[in-house]
């Protein structure tokens, strides 16, 4: 791809100062999105998600602030840092002011759908009345016009009785309907990107499927570029083109999505297509991944993995891996933050395995496959305990 | 419509309420200690039958419970007795009365008001800096210090150094001017009851004031934080918009109720400063008739604040209902 994406995020660190620490909410993540595209970011609860796609808007709140890394968007740089003369980090000369971003590139150029339908509509304003305000906003439009553009957006994302509606308070709306709403909200604004921060987490797994539908149609529709945030591979594999997997703070993978769920390359990104629920499998037990996300404050050592991973080796420990090509896949490059693959050369095959990995013989990615194919996996590990 | 039915449904579920009211001011008023007929005849030589004769002229030879039901009917057809110290209606008395007290609590209210809601905005707005430091410390001595005190130090300061302000009486605006002596034409008597007006609302007013400022940034601050402030940012608005509409809008809801609720407070601080600054309202014809045991006064104060208090909390409703669209009007949809 030669020519410049939509958004370029490089190398992105946004910090939390809190009295606890200093948390390394997104740790120097890197990835694009190109026109007309949906880009996924994926993670469990916790892995930098949210924040990384708050930062593109400069949205971040205090006590948190981005203190490195540059984003690009048609091929302007909407944040970006420089050391000054006398050593601090300050906002470079090129990058754009706080009140360019807001009138310029909030809503008319990049619009959000938030993850909560229920809280994020105001409760004391009309829907239409939000909507008209935004439309107003960042289109230019005035009066009658905003409220017909309005009107014609609500109907667009498929409300019933717009007319009738777009009087109506959130409160009167259900939870799939107020979704809409935000959806309608995100395209009345003609934005060319729309960051879609887990909205369909909060519904009902029917109403998940018709926002899904929607958004599917109206992305086709409209050419909008997407960052679709989501814990959720399921929902990944269904619209997303190309996949960015985080974890702590981190890109840990990155590829089409394709590849992503047939050439899995990083551990992590298995263990989390391991512990989807199979309708065409019969086990007795989910996989979860083993413990939990251990804090930002203090991440481990080398990879930020490695304490759950069941390839972990001593090497892990000590090497931190940054996400690096390891494959091809039709021209798009598939990268993985994993020392297991032969592109990091720190002699994994000859480092001892860490107590507690699970998998203990040669190619840890043969046995992922392995296991993958094996009809009930649950039983592997009832045997190991017996 | 919808909400006129919604009035008249809380209005008659006042009534219970007011019912309540009446049976224990009138069981406390005549159960208390002291009778009001020898207070009367305190002083004078009596006999036994001028005793029993005033007793049958006010009718507190009956039993009770007679009592009740005829100062009920009585209450229900506007009177509310006569007043044993005055000798003349309790109604007439307190109507006399409750202008200067409603102008002040009014007044105190309004200054409350004006001078919290835009300080608990900024303090909000620029939470755990400086502002919000002195805010703090203003609120908090502002709800610890009584209202007569600070009625005091204001004449103090402001009538007797420095000569400013008047430190006693009140001009009653809706008066005709000749009722005054010295005071021509209306513009003269509004300024005049500008000035006497001035230290008692901002006596009153300092509580009312300092609980609603905390209040108010509270609210804000929570208000600020939520995903429908995110939401706006997100879209562009203005940080002044964000702040002054779509904060602002959704966090004046509990203020309403702290207004209705903190009536009877603002009434019985009302008491104390009306003694300060010599102030001829109900506080003064209410303490007067508690140390005079005219216990017919007693009961029509009291149930006229009772009456006053419940009101407030049914305006308290009704503009919640109007101000918040998620309130349904007691009935489901």
């Amino acid at each position: 791809m030669s020519s410049e994406p939509l958004l370029r995020v490089e190398n992105l660190k946004t910090q939390f100062f809190t009295e606890a620490g200093t948390v390394r909410a997104v740790d120097g993540i890197s990835f694009e999105v190109r026109e007309g595209e949906i880009v996924g970011l994926v993670g469990e609860s916790g892995a930098g998600k949210s924040v990384a796609s708050m930062s593109i808007m400069g949205l971040v709140e205090a006590p948190g602030e981005i203190v490195g890394g540059e984003i690009t968007y048609k091929g302007e740089t909407i944040f970006g840092l420089e050391e000054g003369p006398d050593g601090e980090l300050r906002k470079r000369d090129d990058a754009l002011s706080d009140e360019e971003i807001r009138t310029r590139i909030r809503g008319n150029e990049i619009a959000v759908i938030f993850q909560d339908p229920m809280e994020s509509l105001n409760p004391v304003f009309t829907v239409g009345g939000q909507l008209r305000e935004f439309i107003e906003l960042n289109r230019g439009l005035e009066g009658e016009e905003a409220r017909a553009a309005a009107i014609d957006m609500l109907r667009e994302v498929g409300i019933p009785d717009p007319e009738e509606r777009y009087e109506e308070y959130p409160h009167q709306f259900s939870g799939g309907m107020r979704q809409r709403v935000l959806i309608a909200m995100a395209l009345a604004c003609e934005p060319s990107l729309i960051i879609a921060d887990e909205p369909t987490t909060a519904l009902d797994v029917t109403v998940e499927g018709q926002i899904l539908e929607l958004v599917d149609d109206l992305q086709s529709k409209y050419g909008t570029s997407f960052v679709w945030v989501t814990h959720d591979l399921g929902v990944v594999a269904e619209i997303c083109d190309r996949v960015n997997v985080m974890y702590l703070g981190e890109i840990v993978e990155q590829a089409p999505v394709d590849e992503l769920f047939y050439e899995t390359k990083h551990p992590y990104t298995d263990a989390l297509l391991d512990s989807i629920p199979r309708p065409d499998r019969t086990v007795t037990e989910l996989e979860a991944i083993e413990g939990v996300m251990p804090e930002a404050i203090e991440p481990p050592s080398g990879c930020r993995f490695h304490p759950r991973c069941p390839d972990a080796r001593e090497v892990c420990k000590r090497v931190h891996p940054e996400p690096t090509v390891i494959a091809d896949a039709d021209g798009e490059p598939h990268r993985a933050a994993c020392v297991k693959h032969d592109a990091f050369d720190v002699d994994y095959e000859g480092s001892p395995p860490l107590a507690g990995a699970t998998r203990e013989t040669g190619d840890g990615m043969a046995e992922g496959t392995a296991s993958e194919l094996a009809p009930n996996p649950a039983d592997d590990g009832g045997e190991d305990r017996e | 419509m919808k909400l006129l039915k919604y009035t008249i449904y809380r209005l008659a579920q006042a009534v219970p309420v007011l019912i309540g009211i009446s049976i224990i001011t009138f069981l406390l008023a005549n159960l208390g200690p002291g009778d009001p007929v020898s207070l009367m005849l305190q002083g004078q030589e009596h006999s036994e039958e001028l005793v029993r004769a005033i007793e049958r002229r006010y009718g507190l030879d009956r039993p009770l419970h007679e009592r009740y039901v005829t100062y009920m009917v009585g209450l229900l057809q506007g009177d509310l007795g006569q007043s044993i110290y005055y000798e003349r209606p309790v109604a007439g008395l307190i109507l006399d009365r409750a202008g200067p007290t409603l102008l002040l609590v009014v007044s105190a209210y309004a200054f409350a008001l004006a001078t919290a809601i835009p300080l608990g905005v900024v303090a909000a707005d620029r939470r755990n800096e400086p502002t919000d430091h002195v805010s703090r410390i203003a609120a908090l001595v502002g709800v610890s210090t009584p209202s007569f005190w600070i009625g005091i130090v204001l004449i103090l300061v402001f009538a007797v150094k420095l000569g400013w302000l008047p430190s006693s009486g009140l001009y009653y605006p809706w008066r005709p001017p000749s009722a005054y002596r010295g005071i021509d034409g209306h513009l003269e008597l509004y300024y005049q009851s500008a000035r006497h007006l001035l230290l008692p609302m901002i006596a009153l007013g300092t509580l009312q004031m300092a609980t609603i400022m905390r209040v108010e940034r509270t609210q804000m601050i929570e208000s600020l934080q939520g995903e429908y402030v995110k939401l706006a940012r997100a879209y562009g608005v203005p940080e002044r918009t964000v702040l002054r509409k779509h904060a602002f809008q959704v966090a004046q809801l509990p203020i309403i109720t702290i207004v209705g609720l903190n009536l009877s407070t603002a009434i019985g601080g009302a008491v104390l400063v009306e003694t300060v600054f010599n102030i001829n309202g109900m506080g003064q014809l209410f303490v007067g008739a508690i140390q005079r045991n005219d216990y017919q006064l007693v009961m029509g104060v009291t149930m006229m604040l009772g009456v006053l208090f419940v009101v407030g909390v049914i305006i308290t409703d009704i503009s919640y209902a109007y101000v918040d669209p998620r309130v349904t009007y007691g009935e489901r949809e």
